[in-house]
């Protein structure tokens, strides 16, 4: 069964307020898709306009193919996961599980069958009786996942399913709910601000902000080569220097970092580099080393957090007093570990096929006190 | 409770509280009623004889609604006519609290709620003599109907049945709205939006998610507007005399015509049991506690 989804230049408006900036997409079967963005960016409208709970301003939605604009939430061959569940409190597991079933005039003996097959499904066999107040968050978890897919829906849509459990039982659900999706082959809409769970569960995803969507990319591709700085940004942690193009050569951009000499990285967007423009170069911590004096970025340690299987370390540029995080591992002998205290100077070098070069676009920022994404131009 | 009252006022003041509701429920509820169950249960003598062989506890008093063919009917008519009102309110309200409570915006809400409260702050003997205006024989409502060419010769509202339905279903609409209202507004939208994604349709979402949910508050007001129905004089004896007779009515009249205290005590006692009976019946059939209510 066709089960993609299709979104074309969808347009959401609220008043005077663009939540959705046009936005064309192609989700296809059986893809594990997430939206990842902070609050606010947009996401969840977009949910609600797949599901048919908001209608878009402009543009259209198509699922497998078939046009939704007309076809009321209650029509259409989606389930969603709300993110608080939403389950009936008056009803058992039982009821719940079957509601969708009973609406479609389906028999006590086929509902009960099924509501038994979803149960096992969800490893929650026996629990049928009970009523859904009785049960722990997770289980509450798995009551929702079973009673969406019930209705066997050609996609199941997903809001931030997993931000009310602890994080030892969202670990957990993020592989249930991936093996469930491999086992039933239906697509997967994803809404979350976690990039972890949108990283490691999404065949791709798709990064939004301010109601456009950045990038759409699977997680390895987004990891390693964000094409906006707002990617580079939000998705993992970013070391952003400044600088201006020397000269470009393939993906391999040279960059004059002023202070900190000679800089080079990867250009990841198509946006054109011109030399002489002004341009970011994003390195992961991790993908930073010590270096020998005379190497690299010379740095003061300013704080060092043991974190058990990493260091992460907060240096300040002394060319340009720029704050530089450095993540060092397991690579590092614990004599090399021990000799960095705060205070001290080191030597920081990478990779410049770890670096990304982008255009400045002055774009979001990091909130140095929180480190969260700060959106440009979004209020 | 004392211990929660001394810890918050300490021990005069507690101890003062507790003795004025005492003195309240005492003196002020538990006393008169007994006082009147106690009416209900002599007959009903000369001052002369009071005190005096015959004066002493009998059933007979009780035993008069049985026997009396009219008031037995007028009885059963004023419990399946509040039964009635009851219903009609309920099909008024629910739609008007659902609107209230999940569709209107703030604004709206406010404003639809000032608009029904303000015809309370009028006395209800006066809100019910404009009922009687407008129901009038040659009133505005049969004007308009006529008007309309809805019909041809007006239609005799008042002096039975249809109009004391409208006027007690207007005159207890608000203690139905409110507790329904109340119990809609506590349903999570999630819920409702759950249902429709599932594949409910409005009636379904209705019957088996909001009004299940609304169960309490839908309880609280059928019981509250039939205690009230069942015991409303100015509506029936304003617009449903002399054709629709109320069971308060032939209690007012034994108690003030007849000057029979006793027969009427032992009516107003009959017609209590029968609330309370409702009462029961209602929270058995909605499964719904006393704690449930008080809500």
């Amino acid at each position: 069964m066709d089960a993609s989804v299709e979104l074309d230049r969808v347009v959401m408006r609220f008043g005077d307020f663009t939540a959705i900036e046009e936005t064309s997409l192609a989700i296809a079967s059986g893809e594990f898709f997430s939206f990842l963005g902070p609050s606010g960016c947009g996401k969840t409208t977009l949910l609600n306009i797949v599901s048919g709970f908001l209608t878009p301003s402009a543009g259209a939605v198509r699922i497998g193919g078939e046009a939704m604009a007309g076809v009321s939430v209650n029509r259409r061959p989606t389930a969603m996961i709300f993110q608080n569940l939403a389950l009936f409190p008056l009803m058992t597991v039982f009821e719940n599980i079957e509601f969708g079933l009973e609406v479609r005039g389906v028999d006590r003996k086929t509902r009960r069958a099924t509501s038994e097959r979803l149960l096992a499904l969800v490893a929650l066999e026996g629990s049928g009786p009970k009523r859904v107040t009785e049960l722990s968050g997770g289980q509450k978890q798995r009551v929702a996942i079973a009673r969406a897919l019930a209705v066997e829906p050609r996609v199941l849509l997903l809001d931030e399913p997993l931000s009310a459990l602890d994080l030892k039982l969202r670990q957990h659900m993020r592989v249930e709910l991936k093996a469930i999706q491999r086992k039933t082959g239906i697509t997967f809409i994803y809404i979350t601000h976690d990039q972890g769970e949108a990283l490691n569960m999404s065949d791709r995803v798709a990064v939004m902000s301010a109601g456009r969507i950045q990038q759409v990319a699977d997680p390895m591709t987004l990891y390693r080569s964000p094409q906006t700085g707002f990617v580079a940004a939000f998705v993992g942690e970013n070391n952003r220097l400044e600088a201006k193009v020397i000269d470009r050569q393939g993906e391999r951009v040279r960059l004059d970092g002023g202070a900190l000499g000679e800089l080079s990285g990867r250009a990841t967007a198509p946006t054109p580099l011109a030399n002489g423009a002004a341009a970011a170069l994003y390195v992961r911590p991790e993908h930073l080393r010590p270096v020998a004096p005379g190497q690299g970025l010379e740095a003061t340690i300013e704080a060092l957090h043991f974190e058990g299987a990493w260091v992460m370390l907060e240096t300040r540029l002394a060319a340009s007093g720029e704050k530089l995080r450095v993540q060092l591992g397991h690579e590092l002998s614990r004599q090399h570990l021990e000799a960095l205290r705060p205070g001290q100077n080191a030597h920081f070098g990478f990779d410049p096929e770890d670096a990304v070069v982008l255009p400045d676009d002055g774009g979001p920022a990091l909130d140095e006190a929180t480190g969260e994404v700060v959106e440009a131009g979004h209020v | 409770m004392f211990r929660q009252l001394k810890a918050r006022f300490g021990g005069p003041l507690a101890a003062a509280i507790l003795a004025l509701l005492g003195i309240w429920l005492i003196v002020m509820v538990t006393l008169p009623q007994l006082q009147m169950i106690d009416y209900s249960l002599r007959p009903n003598l000369l001052p002369a004889q009071l005190g005096g062989p015959e004066d002493r506890w009998t059933l007979t008093n009780y035993v008069t609604l049985f026997n009396n063919e009219i008031h037995r009917a007028i009885f059963f008519k004023t419990l399946w006519s509040s039964v009635l009102v009851t219903l009609l309110t309920l099909a008024v309200s629910y739609p008007l609290a659902y609107y209230l409570a999940k569709l209107a915006s703030p604004r709206q809400a406010a404003l639809c709620l000032l608009l029904l409260i303000i015809p309370f702050w009028i006395n209800e003997i006066l809100r019910t003599y404009s009922w009687f205006i407008i129901l009038a024989f040659r009133g505005p409502l049969n004007e308009v109907l006529m008007m309309l060419g809805l019909i041809e010769r007006p239609i005799r509202f008042l002096s039975g049945d249809a109009g004391v339905m409208v006027g007690m279903v207007y005159a207890y609409i608000l203690f139905m709205v409110f507790p329904i209202y109340n119990a809609i507004e506590s349903l999570d939208d999630n819920q409702v939006r759950a249902a429709r994604d599932l594949g409910a349709g409005t009636l379904r979402t209705h019957r088996r998610i909001i009004i299940p949910h609304a169960k309490p508050g839908i309880a609280t007001g059928c019981i509250m507007t039939f205690m009230l129905a069942a015991g409303s004089y100015a509506v029936p004896a304003l617009l449903g005399s002399p054709g629709s007779r109320w069971f308060t009515q032939i209690i007012y009249n034994w108690f003030f015509e007849g000057g029979n205290w006793n027969q009427g005590a032992a009516y107003a006692f009959l017609l209590l049991i029968l609330c309370i009976g409702f009462m029961s019946l209602v929270m058995k059939v909605f499964k719904v506690g006393l704690g449930d209510i008080a809500k």
